[in-house]
This record gives C-alpha cells, structure tokens and sequence, in this order.
C-alpha cells in the first residue's frame, strides 16, 4: 500500500529496495521521507549540502524505471555521502573553509559505483574538517550532534553519515576511514560502519589525509545492509554469496576476545557488554577464547607519526599559503605534521610492520578479534579529557585507540551496535578480521546483530 | 635554546611562519609527539640491533 511515510525510520536499506520492487513503495515516497527526516532533524547538523531539488530529480527519474525490471541493486535507495568524496555537479566541501564553492565536475569512484547501482544521491554529510579529527565539531559548517543525546558527540569524522542513517534521513552512508572515522560515529550513534580492507574501495576522487591510513566503506543500518552496500561498492558478490550460504562454517570460527593494556581503561559497561557477546557466542557453539596481542601498545605512537607526516605532505600547499583558513586544532595538528623527520617516519613504518606480522601470528590462532570499537560512550560536546582514575586521556585518543590499529594494518573492522549502557548510550562492538575476509567478518557480525537484540 | 626555539627553527625550516599563540599552542603537542618518538625508538630498537 502506498502512501505518506511507507517507510519506517529503522527499516533496513533490503527492505526498502524489496518495498520498491514489489511496488509497494516509491522512489519518489521514499525520497520525500526522507526529505521530511532531514527537515525535522537539521538542528543535528548532519549535512553540510543538503539534499535538495536535484535528489528529487534523481528519484523521479529511479521512478521512471519500472523496479521489478531493474536488477540495479540500489534503484532508488537515498544514500547520504560524506562531504569528503568529490561528486559531480555537487559541492565537495571536504567540511573546509577552503573548498566552501568547490562544484566537482566528476563522482569519486566509489559515488559513481553507488550511482551506477541506481543510488540516489542524497546529500553531503558534515565531517570533521577534512576528516582530520573525530568529533565532527565543525568550524565552519556547524556542530554535529548525537541523535541519542544533542548535548552529546556523534564522533567522526564521518559523524553526519552516522546521524543521516540512525535517523532515518538516508538508508545507507558512505564514509571514510582513517583512524576510526567510520567506526567510531557508527559506535557512538548506534549503527554499523565497515572498515574494509586496505584498497578494497578505491579512493579515487576523495580529498585525503593520510594516503597509506585511508579507507572509504559503507555505513547503514543494519549488517546485511552494510554487506549489501559493501558488495555494491567492490563490484563484487563476495557478501551476497556468504549470506545465499547462510551459516556454512562459521559454526568452526574461532573468535579471539581481544584482552590486555590496549583494553585499559575503558568503561566497565562497554567491557561488560564485550564479554556478554562473546559468552553467547560461546552458546552459539563457536570456539571463543581470550587472547592478547602486546605489540598493539604501539598503536598510538605509529599511527600518530604516520598521520601526522601523511596529512602534512597532502595539505603542504595550503598550509603555507592559507593556514588562517584551517580550524584551529586541524591547523595545529597539521604543523605539527611539518616537523616529522623523516627518520620519525622510517620508524613508524618499522612498528608497523611489526604490528601486520603481530597481527598474521594472531590470525594463525584465531578467524577473528572481538574488541569494544571505542573504550567510552558519546563524550558530551566540548570536552576534550576523559577522567580516568589512572590518570587523564585525550577524548580523541581515547576514541581512536581501539580502532587505529587497523588503518595501520589494513585489515577488515566492522562495528556493530551491542545493547546500549543504562542511559541509553549505544556501545559499538568491533570485529575484526584477516585481510580480504569481509564476508566472514559480516557473517559473524551479523550473529552479533543477533545476539543483542 | 630553549625547546621553545627549537620548535620555532623547525617550523621555520619547513617554510610556515607561526603566529605566537599557535607556537604557544604547538609546543606541548609537540613535546608529547617526541616523547611518543623516542617510546617508538626505544621499542624498535631491539631490531635495528639485528639488522
């Protein structure tokens, strides 16, 4: 039955397409919904373009392509895009004073696989300026909040693409990934955010940041929506053939629960919620044991080094000739980066190469890593220490320390939402796996899903 | 010289001119970065030993 608000603000991204196929739902209906989740929540801040009379355009041109003969997987989904990948005839902003006029004349390769899939483009979401730094506190293009708690952060830096899904204003985002940017909004607002494998995505027409740290990937919903969305975007089957095969195997993963000094501190509610997953998988029947890698200590000192020198040489010219047109802590950690030597460099290469063979040991003993995605809740906007009774921690280095490690490996890293803790704050699980195993780190992810419903 | 200095010479070096209030606001972020730098050294040294 067709009509005003057909689609549900927590329906997933197959839903909506197989509404659409079954003409029980509209391009045009749902694009509108969206619009509508859009208006009523702009004070959240999610987009810096918002969607307007061209996404209308593109649903009613999806429209006119009969759903049921269209085999294209994403034939009128709206899907909100983080306002850091170029989109052709839509200003790319890079969330930056810099680019606030930039129209690109071309998609960035990962929109124009999205396009091509029958997307429609709904907008370009706020992001930390550049996507350097994590909480999507936006100088120029206004403060992202938390849809759970405004007063609270979304994370980032992919922070608009997590509000746009969790709200119901788009069915799926795209984000970027280069310390935890979409882990960690996905964690912080309550929806799923992969990380795929180093090169997976290609990144051709996004602005970057760290070029060897950088990963584009989906956000959405739910974890067979991000799989949907994954496939979409590698041009590939690769999740759709693991979920045709249902649960074949996995019953023999064996899961790793990530403990040690990389855990601590954290919030007791989020290790709580970790073990409580990891005990039902347990009851699930798969092999679950704990395990510590040692090397992922270096994690902070190796990613800080690489991204400092890395952000520095891709925003060399404009720092020079325009550094008053930064946001202050971008500014600073982007001079900071200038004065990385280059043996600083050649030593953060040497760790890390240290924490990829850390990591293949530990996959010789284990098919995937159970970890918390962050080892706090939203933090409230604003504050910039976590209170630790051991001592202070840097909120920005408290949100990247448990996902970092896996920019500078390179390997796959889903966050799915566990239960909330007692105030209702969403807490990310993070899964974790070996390179170019995707489909088994959505296969098991999606039994998370399960489990903390 | 004082650290402070030092900051200055590399930023200058690197061919950016710092407000006063940024060097200010550099340094500590800076003095946390060599401290991180020489963990990374001390880690890796073991290595270097065996190459």
């Amino acid at each position: 039955m067709r009509g005003a608000a057909v689609a549900q603000p927590g329906q997933s991204l197959r839903e909506l397409v197989d509404a659409m196929r079954r003409g029980q739902l509209s391009p045009v209906e749902l694009t509108d919904d969206c619009l509508a989740r859009a208006r009523q929540h702009r004070a959240l801040q999610a987009f810096i373009t918002e969607p307007g009379d061209a996404t209308r355009r593109q649903a009613r041109r999806a429209q006119q392509r009969p759903a049921r003969k269209e085999p294209r997987a994403l034939l009128g989904v709206p899907i909100a895009i983080k306002d850091l990948f170029q989109t052709r005839g839509l200003r790319t902003t890079g969330g930056s004073r810099i680019l606030r006029s930039w129209v690109p004349a071309a998609d960035a390769a990962a929109v124009a696989r999205l396009r091509s899939a029958g997307a429609i483009i709904f907008g370009k979401t706020n992001l930390h300026e550049f996507a350097y730094g994590v909480t999507t506190a936006n100088p120029w293009w206004g403060i992202a909040r938390n849809p759970h708690n405004p007063q609270r952060s979304p994370g980032g830096s992919s922070g608009g693409s997590a509000i746009a899904v969790v709200t119901g204003m788009a069915a799926g985002a795209l984000g970027s990934d280069t310390g935890g940017s979409i882990r960690i909004p996905a964690a912080l607002c309550g929806c799923v955010g992969l990380k795929p494998t180093y090169g997976a995505i290609p990144l051709a027409g996004t602005i970057p940041l760290g070029p060897s740290l950088d990963h584009a990937g989906p956000m959405a919903r739910s974890v067979d929506d991000v799989g949907l969305l994954f496939d979409v975007l590698t041009n590939s089957s690769r999740w759709e053939m693991m979920r045709r095969s249902r649960r074949q195997g996995l019953a023999r993963t064996r899961i790793g629960v990530l403990r040690g000094n990389i855990l601590q501190p954290a919030l007791p509610a989020i290790l709580r919620e970790v073990d409580r997953v990891a005990g039902a998988l347990k009851r699930q029947g798969l092999a679950v044991r704990e395990m510590q890698i040692p090397e992922l200590t270096w994690t902070v000192a190796a990613q800080l080094v690489t991204l400092r020198a890395e952000a520095s040489a891709s925003h060399a010219r404009w720092l020079r000739s325009r550094p008053s047109d930064y946001g202050r802590d971008v500014r600073l950690r982007l001079q900071l980066g200038t004065v990385v030597s280059g043996s600083d460099y050649l030593l953060a290469q040497r760790m890390r190469a240290r924490l990829r063979e850390a990591l293949r040991r530990a996959f010789d003993q284990v098919d995937l890593l159970l970890l918390p995605t962050t080892p706090i809740t939203a933090p409230v906007i604003g504050t910039r220490t976590v209170r630790w009774p051991a001592g202070p921690e840097p909120v920005d280095g408290a949100l990247v320390r448990l996902t970092a490690p896996f920019n500078l490996t390179g390997v796959p890293a889903l966050s799915i939402p566990g239960r909330p803790d007692d105030d209702g704050l969403p807490i990310g699980i993070q899964v974790v796996g070996r390179w170019d195993d995707e489909p088994r780190v959505l296969a098991i992810g999606r039994l998370v899903e399960e489990l903390s419903k | 010289m004082t650290e402070r200095d030092r900051l200055a010479a590399q930023v200058r070096t690197a061919g950016l001119r710092l407000s006063k209030a940024d060097l200010d606001a550099l340094l500590p972020a800076w003095k946390r970065y060599q401290a991180l730098v020489e963990e990374l050294r001390a880690a890796i040294a073991p290595d270097l030993r065996e190459d």
